[in-house]
């Protein structure tokens, strides 16, 4: 790469307006994507804040204004369910999320850093274990978490959560670890770094923007999945969010769909992956740039 | 444009040579927890899976524990059932279409970011990870409203259009513009998904080259197809072969759009199908036995990457 | 009973043999009557039909009877399914007393899932309670679930439509079909009914004399082809395509909301509908009101007289036509290791006095002697008149896969779609009978 060292200085020399432009161009193309995109989750949004009469008219309201309130979400958090909800989800996600990156990250590690026996059946079998059509498996789920005692627990969902969710972990953390030369390590360890050392100082880092990426993938995963969920918490004290939302759906349904209810339920499922999504945001987006590999 | 072309070339055979001097203890170490998490999540499943499947196991062996050994029938009644074979087709083509343009569109939206500026990349991130953030079950009620015959915004806004006559269209009256409405919802959803992880990819590859590329009078296609698809082709190939595996078996999103529209045999795709077989009409010999069949389906589809995958470890 | 029990320990303990754990909630089983432990059970109710203050009751007299602590857990009818699947046969996890709704009955009664209860059959009831119902909960002459309440489905229309045009209460089905049909204008349906909605629309296979299965020398059969089920068929057709706007593909909607006048348009998007009877809560003059538990302001229905109207079906040959009986059974899971604890909670279920609860709360009781209990407003005499008259689906072992796989909302929207009846119902017979004799 050095060869080209000296050509990066060219663009200085020409016209800096016709990038602009276009950068700005591109950038107004890029804004109305994103508003296209977003439309969803702001209807939503706009529709929690509208009463049910509102929303049952033909003519859709696309903004507020003047009717807005908050009452269908002081309905909707009333009885306290929301929060033992949200309670086991938050539980069952921090769990799942930090036991898949540990156990996807050392697996990563393995083969894509080491030759070892059976490392190509272990790659088949990962591979193999995430194509299996999971709406056939809840029997044997339930009989086994039942079989140990763990029905209605945290643990007990979990467990199978993170199975479900750790063959495409180590899939996304391997893509990431090939991105990152052996050689820049080795070199660190010529420069005196024990390999520990030069793992946590070189690869490490390199890393963050992988561990981040699969840490979203887990976390959305775990939050959103309800049909083991279905099985495995049966009990109305030990629903997730997910079950929640889908019996707070079920239920309106049965009388008559309060869909500014509905709207506010949905909207509140949604904040807390959004809040968690702008911590990990700096190394999500910007944060990958400065992690990037520069050759 | 050889120098260009030598540094993923060189990447890509990085992975491949990798320090094996260790004693072949520590990566079984390093493995071991996901093993043993998989042994105990999937394992049993599995082999329940397969041995229900060669079995006539009704809702009654569910409470009497009995389930005949039936051997291979329940794959001969798959095997020679037609319908089964046209959810089959039409899973194929649902997931192959979606599949394809998730990629597509979130590899353009990749490319977007990239040759946006800082306000309009920080937008396009926001509001995709907002998308992104939907709740499955939230995500389908809102459109699942959106696309309504009566109080959809969809027909609102397409009747608005002049000369077309929208006005209680619908879209989940026919098996072809059901599975429109449903690969739409699927591509709205995995769109953030594979834009942000091929836009991780995007920026590994250094500026440097793409303005050399550019000096070197390659247009922007070219630029894309030499330098950029070969840089980012292991990230690309994950998210395909991930698109491909989730979008054949698609399952909540089509359930969810069938209570809303028609529970008719004609819009199941394999998912819902099975859960029809199993859950709903208590044949879960039957259910196993096509959730093996997926599986095999999944293994043939995703055949080209695995042996490339294996190729490349033999190296 | 026992044997089975028996049996089914043994499947549930070599299915488990992975473990050596007891698990916590497991060691109740373990433990001999006397201790209080053993007198802890739990109900799963459908939905929230039962209302708090009947659950309180509930839970407080099982209380005063037993000393114990009676659990009461919610659960969906759209999954419910699946978990009635992995939990009945769980002696560990099983709910002790479970509501089912009533075309499952027989599926779930003849896999084994439920407690013989032949012997307390009088004591509960006997003659008196629905007898629908009690044959949906019975196999070979012994009763297994029981009724737990009963709903049913009847006319509501608009007063004011049906005058300005001129129009009266039908006496005869043909009558219904043929004014309805004339109400029917472009913006308005005559009569909203969904055409996948086969729960509303067999009726008028009921009213012509039809069947959708019968048991013949133990064998159950569809019978869509029986030329009486063809009558009914055909007109269901002739009014779908001429009194209803609504979609063919719709089986599960809301039709109420259609009677009440649109705040766009000022006009409502049907003139006439058929529903449960709890639906007169949402239809009505839009007025404001207090929801009870958050004091928030929401917008709710008052019924009006002078808009609103109720009328049963009328049958072929005026009276009330046969309609769908909506409700549910009750029954004591086979696995439960609280069988007397259980037994003592269905005897506070069918006392009078809650009997007389379900029908204050406008559920038809399972006990027809205390049908007085619903009151004499023009919705309780509609739900009694209509629920005198009413059907159950085939009480077949297989009848839920033919429901859980959907079967008849396909074959209700393909006529509704303008299929060949003959041919389709031909089609579908073929495909029903097998399914409705395996379990």
């Amino acid at each position: 790469m050095a060869t080209l060292a000296p050509t990066t200085q060219a663009p200085a020399r020409r016209p800096r307006d016709p990038r602009r432009i276009r950068r700005i161009l591109w950038s107004a193309v890029a804004i109305i994507a994103a508003l296209i995109w977003v439309f969803p989750v702001y209807w939503m949004v706009s529709s929690s804040l509208l009463p049910n009469r509102t929303l049952m008219s033909f003519i859709p309201t696309f903004f507020p204004g003047a009717e807005t309130t908050f009452a269908n979400y002081r309905n909707v958090v009333a009885d306290g369910s929301f929060f033992s909800a949200l309670g086991m989800s938050v539980s069952i996600t921090l769990i799942v999320v930090v036991c898949c990156l540990i156990f996807a990250f050392l697996a990563a590690i393995a083969i894509s850093r080491y030759k070892f026996r059976g490392r190509k059946s272990f790659v088949l079998a990962v591979l193999l274990v995430q194509m299996l059509p999971a709406e056939g498996l809840f029997i044997a789920q339930y009989k086994m978490i039942s079989s140990v005692g763990l029905l209605n627990s945290i643990i007990g969902v979990s467990v199978i959560y993170i199975a479900a969710v750790v063959p495409f972990t180590i899939w996304m953390l391997r893509g990431f670890v090939a991105g990152i030369p052996a050689e820049l390590e080795e070199a660190a360890m010529v420069d005196g770094l024990s390999r520990p050392q030069a793992f946590m100082r070189i690869t490490f880092p390199l890393l963050a923007p992988g561990l981040v990426a699969s840490g979203v993938f887990a976390f959305l995963q775990a939050w959103n999945e309800f049909t083991v969920a279905l099985v495995i918490l049966q009990s109305n004290s030990s629903q997730t969010l997910p079950l929640w939302l889908r019996g707070f759906i079920q239920n309106s349904a049965s009388r008559e769909i309060d869909w500014g209810q509905v709207m506010a339920s949905s909207t509140l499922v949604a904040v807390p992956v959004i809040i968690f999504f702008l911590i990990v945001q700096g190394r999500m987006t910007s944060g990958l740039v400065g992690g990037a590999v520069k050759g | 444009m050889t120098t260009v072309q030598a540094s993923p070339a060189e990447r890509d055979t990085a992975p491949a040579t990798p320090p094996t001097q260790r004693s072949s203890k520590v990566p079984h170490a390093l493995i071991l927890p996901a093993v043993i998490i998989l042994l105990i999540g999937m394992g049993y499943p599995l082999i329940w899976q397969i041995v229900t499947s060669t079995q006539k196991f009704g809702l009654s062996s569910q409470f009497s524990g009995v389930a005949p050994f039936v051997g291979i029938d329940n794959y001969v009644t798959l095997f020679t059932d037609p319908v089964i074979w046209a959810v089959v087709g039409r899973s194929l083509l649902f997931c192959i279409v979606t599949a394809a343009i998730t990629v597509i569109w979130g590899g353009l939206f990749a490319l977007l970011m990239k040759a946006a500026g800082k306000v309009g990349r920080l937008i396009l991130q926001i509001c995709l990870l907002l998308a992104w953030s939907m709740p499955v079950v939230a995500a389908m009620t809102v459109w699942i409203w959106l696309f309504d015959y009566r109080r959809g915004v969809v027909n609102y806004l397409l009747n608005m259009l002049p000369g077309v006559e929208m006005d209680r269209y619908n879209w989940l009256d026919t098996p072809g513009t059901f599975f429109l409405v449903a690969s739409i919802i699927v591509v709205w959803m995995s769109v953030p998904f594979v834009a942000f992880s091929l836009y991780a990819g995007l920026t590994q590859v250094s500026d440097e080259v793409m303005e050399a590329a550019q000096l070197d009078g390659s247009n922007g296609w070219q630029r894309v197809r030499f330098i950029i698809l070969p840089m980012i082709r292991p990230v690309l190939m994950i998210v395909l072969l991930l698109q491909l595996i989730w979008d054949l078996r698609v399952f909540a999103q089509i359930q969810m759009l069938q209570d809303a529209g028609s529970g008719a045999g004609e819009f199941d795709l394999l998912g819902t199908y099975i859960y029809k077989l199993g859950t709903g009409g208590g044949d879960f010999g039957m259910a196993s036995a096509v959730s093996i069949f997926v599986l095999a389906i999944t293994i043939a589809i995703s055949w080209y990457y695995v042996r490339s995958l294996l190729k490349e470890d033999e190296n | 009973m026992k044997k089975k029990l028996g049996a089914l320990a043994l499947i549930t303990a070599s299915a488990l043999a992975l473990t050596s754990c007891a698990g916590n909630g497991g060691g109740a089983s373990q433990l001999p009557d006397s201790d209080p432990e053993s007198k802890n059970i739990t109900l799963w109710l459908m939905g929230p039909d039962t209302p708090d203050t009947l659950r309180e009751y509930l839970t407080d007299e099982y209380k005063k009877a037993t000393g114990g602590k009676l659990t009461i857990e919610q659960q969906d009818w759209g999954d419910v399914v699946a978990k009635l699947t992995t939990s009945l046969p769980d002696e560990k996890n099983t709910p002790d007393v479970v509501e089912i709704g009533n075309t499952q009955s027989p599926t779930f009664t003849t896999a084994g899932a439920f407690t013989d209860l032949t012997d307390m059959y009088d004591e509960l009831g006997g003659e008196n309670l629905l007898q629908s119902f009690v044959e949906a909960g019975a196999v070979d002459g012994k009763n297994y679930a029981l009724p737990y309440y009963f709903g049913s489905r009847y006319n509501f229309y608009r007063k004011d439509i049906w005058a300005a045009q001129g129009k009266t209460v039908p006496t005869t089905l043909e009558e219904f079909n043929a004014t309805v049909a004339e109400l029917r204008t472009d913006d308005m349906s005559g009569f909203y009914l969904g055409g996948s909605d086969w729960r509303n629309a067999i009726s008028w296979v009921f009213a012509n004399g039809g069947e959708l299965a019968v048991q013949k020398d133990g064998e159950w059969e569809s019978t869509l082809s029986d030329p009486k089920t063809i009558e009914g068929l055909t007109q269901f057709q002739e009014l779908f395509k001429n009194a209803s706007n609504a979609p063919a593909t719709e089986y599960d909607s809301a039709p109420w909301v259609n009677l009440n006048n649109n705040d766009a348009t000022g006009k409502p998007e049907a003139a006439t509908i058929i529903a449960p009877g709890w639906a007169h809560w949402s239809i009505g003059d839009p007025v404001t009101v207090k929801d009870p538990e958050t004091g928030e302001d929401k917008p709710g229905a008052e019924w009006n007289d002078e808009t609103f109207g109720t009328f049963v079906l009328p049958g072929v040959d005026g009276g009330a036509a046969p309609v769908f009986a909506g409700g549910s059974n009750i029954a004591i899971s086979a696995a439960s290791t609280k069988q007397e604890a259980a037994k003592e909670l269905m005897r506070i279920i069918f006392s009078p006095e809650y009997q007389k609860m379900l029908g204050e709360s406008g559920m038809g009781p399972a006990n027809m002697e205390y049908t007085d209990s619903l009151g004499d407003d023009q919705f309780a005499q509609a739900l009694v008149e209509s629920a005198a008259n009413s059907k159950l689906t085939p009480a077949a072992p297989g009848w839920s896969a033919i429901e859980g796989k959907k079967i008849l909302e396909e074959f209700y929207g393909k006529i509704a779609a303008g299929g060949d009846v003959i041919e389709l119902a031909k089609e579908y017979d073929a495909k029903i009978t097998p399914l409705l004799n395996s379990n």
